[in-house]
């Protein structure tokens, strides 16, 4: 599929959104990620097929110049971007609080897809907060899959709620003249 | 002298250092073959292998003069990987061997598993740190023009690194500026989370600003009107080159498919 010049604007731009909310929820010392909200954002206004690629391409590109271990989330990325514009699709993101809704939604299949990378390939650790909590999951009796996915399923629900949620604002407020090119859009207008 | 220190920040925002070692004057592509082989090789060799691997990777950085950078970042990478990958699989996963040191049961089979995990993981952070060091972006951008990628594909992964760094600027000014007027980066979690809105929405703001200017900007270029781009300054290759990536890379292949097919 070919994507118009518009939309090919608006990934790029997302990827470079998904990057700084990364580096912002970093400055902040926040426990969330927040480096979805491009991804979702164009889901929301492009469809799943570019809101898939937009994940995949921040991840590749951010292993590129900044943190290699990104690249190996990419079919997560991907996997956020494609379920946010089924959700999209479905009408999802018409309020705020279904945009909320639908991000945690999104949470779960992204972290079906997050585990066995982080088990198989990191030996399940990452290095950062949802360690401490699969840790604690481990010490009381839970297996090494259960732990990792229940820690990194109760930080993703809240982290997608919180990125679906911007994502939503932005696009909800962004002039007509330029949201009236992206047809896919329709589907989340009240 | 403010803009060349603005320009010596940005530089810094990419992991790419200059230099003129092989690597550095190889093909993008032959590069990224090295780094494909040795991420291939990293998932199929045993710890002694990887540990090797990672210090033939250590080696070959230094000799490149990308060897602080690459150090500095793997250690970054990799401490807290480490301290987590002996907690969780040498004192919290129940194993049959578990000893009791003092108070702590510690299982050797289980930090034998960590250190696997260790350096397979190290020796594949290796394999993209001497990559991406030893490599621009845009050279790496062309060289896939030069192989017939489309200029959509192009564009998409060309913009945002030509965007990154001004904006990576932009959010650290934003963020000192907003610091200057009192707001508290480090307080309770509402002052972060109230913080959040203040940095984050002039970013994506200023980010989809001129989307339109710019669509109409590449299209009375004729971006896309042809599916092919011509690069005038197109990395060096050579026949050598050419022979050995297509080596390596049956190499990378051959060495992950022969263990399935001994598998079954």
């Amino acid at each position: 599929m070919k994507f118009d010049t518009r939309t090919l604007i608006l990934m790029a731009a997302a990827v470079v959104i998904n990057i700084i909310g990364g580096q912002i929820a970093h400055f902040l010392k926040l426990p969330l990620y927040l480096d979805s909200i491009g991804t979702i954002l164009v889901a929301i206004l492009g469809g799943p097929l570019a809101g898939g690629i937009t994940g995949l391409v921040t991840n590749l590109v951010w292993g590129l110049i900044l943190n290699p271990v990104a690249a190996a989330f990419a079919p997560v990325a991907l996997v956020i971007g494609v379920v946010a514009g089924l959700l999209a699709r479905a009408g999802w993101f018409r309020t705020w609080w279904q945009a909320t809704i639908s991000g945690a939604i999104v949470a779960v299949p992204s972290t079906i897809v997050a585990v066995p990378i982080i088990v198989y390939m990191f030996g399940g650790v990452t290095g950062g907060g949802p360690d401490f909590a699969a840790a604690y999951l481990l010490a009381v009796g839970q297996s090494l899959v259960q732990s990792v996915a229940f820690s990194n399923l109760g930080i993703n629900i809240i982290d997608k709620a919180v990125t679906a949620l911007i994502a939503w604002i932005v696009a909800s407020r962004l002039p007509l003249r330029l949201t009236s090119n992206f047809g896919f859009f329709e589907h989340s207008r009240v | 002298m403010a803009s060349g220190s603005k320009q010596e920040a940005g530089k810094q925002s990419l992991l790419f250092t200059p230099g003129e070692s092989l690597l550095h004057k190889a093909n993008p592509l032959t590069s990224l073959v090295i780094m494909l082989w040795m991420i291939s090789a990293a998932a199929v060799l045993p710890t002694a292998g990887t540990a090797i691997l990672v210090l033939a990777a250590i080696t070959v950085s230094m000799a490149t003069g990308v060897g602080k950078r690459s150090v500095k970042r793997l250690l970054l990478t990799m401490t807290p990987i480490g301290v987590a990958l002996i907690v969780v699989h040498g004192l919290l996963i129940e194993r049959p061997d578990e000893t009791n040191i003092g108070f702590i049961a510690v299982s050797p089979d289980g930090l034998d598993y960590a250190l696997k995990v260790f350096m397979r993981v190290a020796a594949m952070l290796m394999a993209t740190l001497l990559f991406v060091t030893t490599t621009h972006p845009s050279e790496m951008l062309k060289a896939l023009d030069q192989r017939g990628v489309p200029p959509g594909v192009g564009y998409l992964v060309a913009s945002p690194l030509l965007l990154i760094e001004p904006f990576s600027d932009r959010a650290k000014a934003i963020r000192d500026a907003q610091r200057v007027r009192g707001l508290d980066l480090t307080g309770s979690w509402k002052a972060r989370i109230t913080a959040l809105p203040v940095l984050l929405m002039p970013l994506i703001t200023l980010a989809l600003s001129d989307l339109d200017q710019r669509a109409s900007i590449l299209s009375g270029r004729a971006f896309r009107a042809y599916p092919r781009r011509t690069v005038i300054n197109a990395p060096h290759d050579s026949t050598f080159q050419v022979w050995f990536r297509r080596i390596l890379l049956a190499i990378a292949i051959l060495q992950l498919g022969i263990p399935l097919l001994w598998r079954f």
